[in-house]
């Protein structure tokens, strides 16, 4: 009886000790390197590790650029480590042996779009902002702001959410010609609010919520695809009542819409 | 029968007043709206009329100070002007000859002291100054119904869209072009660039459409079983092309290929991803394993971005006589984090490429070009357009800034001749 008593206990003692020491998987990275460039779950614990410890400074959003890069560089020169820039797995085990990562802190406050910090010297709740922060946006070349991103989709959706994909990004090519073309205003929200410019504007259905294709149309127009083949006009021969518009020289024919210049 | 002539009689007097609140609401959205563009036209007119004080202002001055105040001030208002133009609800075509006429008057006036003959500088004036003032008098008439609350907003865009409208925009939109053309006509960069972006210069044997769609499936052989549908562009296209659509087990899509040549412009699949992500070294292999097969074989990775379903990369040629990066012949490629599949490749940058000038490369000191708290952490060579559309070789820097513990990182391109700074973006 004695020795089943003990056996049992054993086991408890050895399956205790196997889970105290083994990572609890949704707090630990995954197996793959970060890197500049990356983007998702496996940098916003980085940037949350790195902050924790006092190296990193900036938002935590996901993101590895620069700032994230150099506050790595600098964790990985204090401990030791080989100094490039990179969270193999050697740098991560180090900075889960130094750091504590509040997942459900950090990802609650992303998705409420709070402004917040995650430093290990003071109390979570006091490094809270509710609002003001941003929420998790995609990555896209430095020129283009969260809020160009969010107006051109909403312009997107509002104008072509019935069209195919490449029609999608087709508009989106557009709004950014007319941003780099002299005829036009300077700035996304300059070509999307000019004056007759887009229906979805006049019509109020700028303001619908765009769908993830209609962002993702619009971070690849921004990441320099352009289905439009140059054109900084489009319209439905079906509905347009312009004569003008019939004037300009076509290019290509993209579900219901005729790109022109 | 009471109650429901109650009910009735209480409905008509709800809905009554709702008509009537929302009827006045309207109104006065309307004009409200009215006052914002009568005042956006009146200011517009305000300023033009200082643009061109501006204009004839840098016609008096020989002396330095009081000619480049002047010239600032036309980029100043120039601009101004023209972002009033961009917000006011004129004719469409109008609009965008005048934005152009404005946006080339401020750039002319900001270059200016890069011309080394004043006298063309002033004749190109002389005469923008006399057609400002032909335009504003036109303006001023075009715009006064709105200006003096003779028509409401609404009664003012039915003239717009109307067939006879009252004023001929037509004629000022014309009238704008031509002073463009006279005034501030196409530079011999501006005209280059224009090549390069409409293909001018491609001399290539044209290929058929079976061949086209031969190359596509050579080219993407994960789709090569797809049905496909081939369009020509239309006939106003500056380069023509062949537009093929495809859809496979899911996968829908498009690629352009020209008939010169039968190079790709774009490409771009769509379809639905797994949860499952290859690593970022396999995936890059892949985009340049691809590139190499296509025959994109002088060019470097430049920039990734990875994003929830794909990464996005870009590669730029390296030229081979500085070894120098050249940014505008770039492709743009898309790999699906997934499988390392090739989804998107954008190659029309690539196509007709930048025909580029020796240039002599003048040392350096950057300890003492920057500032003390300034590290330049990377140095290579890149040709890059400058704001007047010329390709320049130049210094590629990426340097940090470093104050109160907090480091921004920033490129900086810098002329290897002239040592003019073409450009300065911080860095995410």
């Amino acid at each position: 009886m004695k020795r089943i008593f003990k056996g049992i206990l054993l086991g408890f003692i050895l399956v205790g000790s196997i889970y105290t020491i083994s990572p609890i998987q949704s707090e630990a990275f995954s197996n793959q390197q970060i890197q500049r460039g990356a983007f998702g779950d496996d940098v916003i614990e980085l940037q949350a590790r790195l902050q924790y410890v006092g190296f990193y400074t900036g938002t935590i959003d996901g993101k590895y650029g620069y700032g994230t890069y150099w506050a790595l560089r600098n964790f990985q020169e204090q401990y030791g480590l080989p100094v490039d820039g990179v969270a193999g797995e050697a740098t991560k085990q180090k900075l889960i042996g130094v750091s504590n990562y509040d997942e459900k802190f950090v990802k609650r406050n992303i998705e409420e779009g709070n402004r917040f910090t995650h430093y290990g010297n003071q109390s979570l709740d006091e490094q809270v902002n509710k609002g003001a922060g941003q929420n998790n946006s995609p990555q896209v070349p430095a020129k283009y702001s969260n809020e160009d991103i969010q107006l051109m989709a909403n312009a997107v959706y509002g104008e072509a959410r019935g069209e195919p994909y490449e029609g999608q990004v087709a508009v989106a090519a557009v709004i950014l010609n007319r941003v780099e073309h002299a005829d036009f205003p300077d700035t996304v929200g300059g070509v999307i609010f000019q004056p007759g410019a887009f229906t979805a504007v006049a019509d109020g259905q700028i303001w619908l919520t765009p769908n993830e294709r209609a962002k993702e149309a619009v971070i690849d127009a921004i990441n320099g695809w352009d289905p439009s083949e140059n054109s900084i006009y489009y319209f439905n021969p079906i509905t347009a009542t312009s004569k003008w518009i019939w004037s300009r020289p076509q290019i290509k024919k993209i579900g219901l819409h005729v790109f022109c210049y | 029968m009471k109650k429901i002539i109650f009910v009735l009689c209480y409905s008509v007097v709800a809905l009554s007043i709702f008509a009537y609140g929302k009827t006045t609401e309207s109104k006065q959205l309307s004009y409200l709206l009215s006052g914002q563009y009568a005042k956006k036209m009146t200011e517009a007119s305000q300023k033009l009329e200082e643009l061109d004080t501006a204009v004839q202002k840098t016609l008096l001055f020989n002396e330095k100070e009081g000619f480049d105040e002047a010239r600032e001030d036309i980029w100043r208002l120039s601009s101004d002007v023209k972002n009033s133009v961009g917000s006011l609800p004129v004719d469409r075509g109008f609009s965008n000859a005048w934005m152009n006429y404005l946006g080339r008057l401020g750039n002319y006036a900001k270059e200016a002291d890069r011309l080394g003959d004043k006298e063309e500088y002033h004749q190109a004036m002389t005469k923008a100054s006399f057609n400002l003032r032909e335009m504003a008098d036109e303006w001023q008439v075009a715009t006064r119904d709105l200006v003096s609350g003779e028509v409401t907003v609404e009664g003012w865009q039915n003239q717009l869209d109307s067939v006879d409208v009252d004023h001929d925009w037509d004629e000022m939109r014309e009238t704008v072009k031509q002073y463009t053309e006279s005034d501030f006509p196409l530079t011999a960069s501006e005209s280059n660039a224009l090549k390069k972006k409409e293909l001018q210069m491609l001399t290539d044997q044209k290929v058929t459409r079976e061949e086209a769609v031969e190359h596509f499936k050579t080219l993407f052989p994960e789709v090569s079983h797809s049905s496909v549908v081939v369009e020509n562009s239309q006939p106003d296209a500056p380069y023509p092309f062949y537009h093929i659509r495809f859809a496979e087990n899911g996968t829908v899509g498009y690629i352009d290929i020209t008939e010169k040549g039968g190079h790709v412009l774009s490409f771009l699949s769509e379809r639905s991803f797994s949860q499952k992500v290859q690593s970022y070294e396999f995936i890059k292999d892949q985009g340049e394993r691809f590139l190499k097969e296509a025959g994109y074989e002088d060019v470097v990775l430049e920039e990734a971005r990875e994003n929830d379903t794909s990464w996005h990369f870009v590669f730029v040629r390296v030229e081979p006589v500085y070894g120098a990066k050249v940014f505008s012949d770039a492709i743009h490629l898309k790999v699906a984090k997934d499988t390392g599949g090739i989804i998107g490749l954008d190659a029309m940058e690539y196509i007709q490429k930048e025909e580029l000038d020796r240039q002599p490369i003048t040392e350096q000191n950057w300890e003492t070009f920057f500032r003390p708290h300034v590290t330049v952490v990377e140095e290579e060579l890149a040709y890059v357009e400058n704001d007047r559309m010329d390709q320049r070789l130049a210094h590629y820097l990426t340097v940090t800034l470093d104050v109160n513990d907090q480091i921004d990182t920033y490129v900086v391109v810098v002329d290897t001749e002239t040592e003019e700074v073409i450009k300065t973006e911080k860095q995410p």
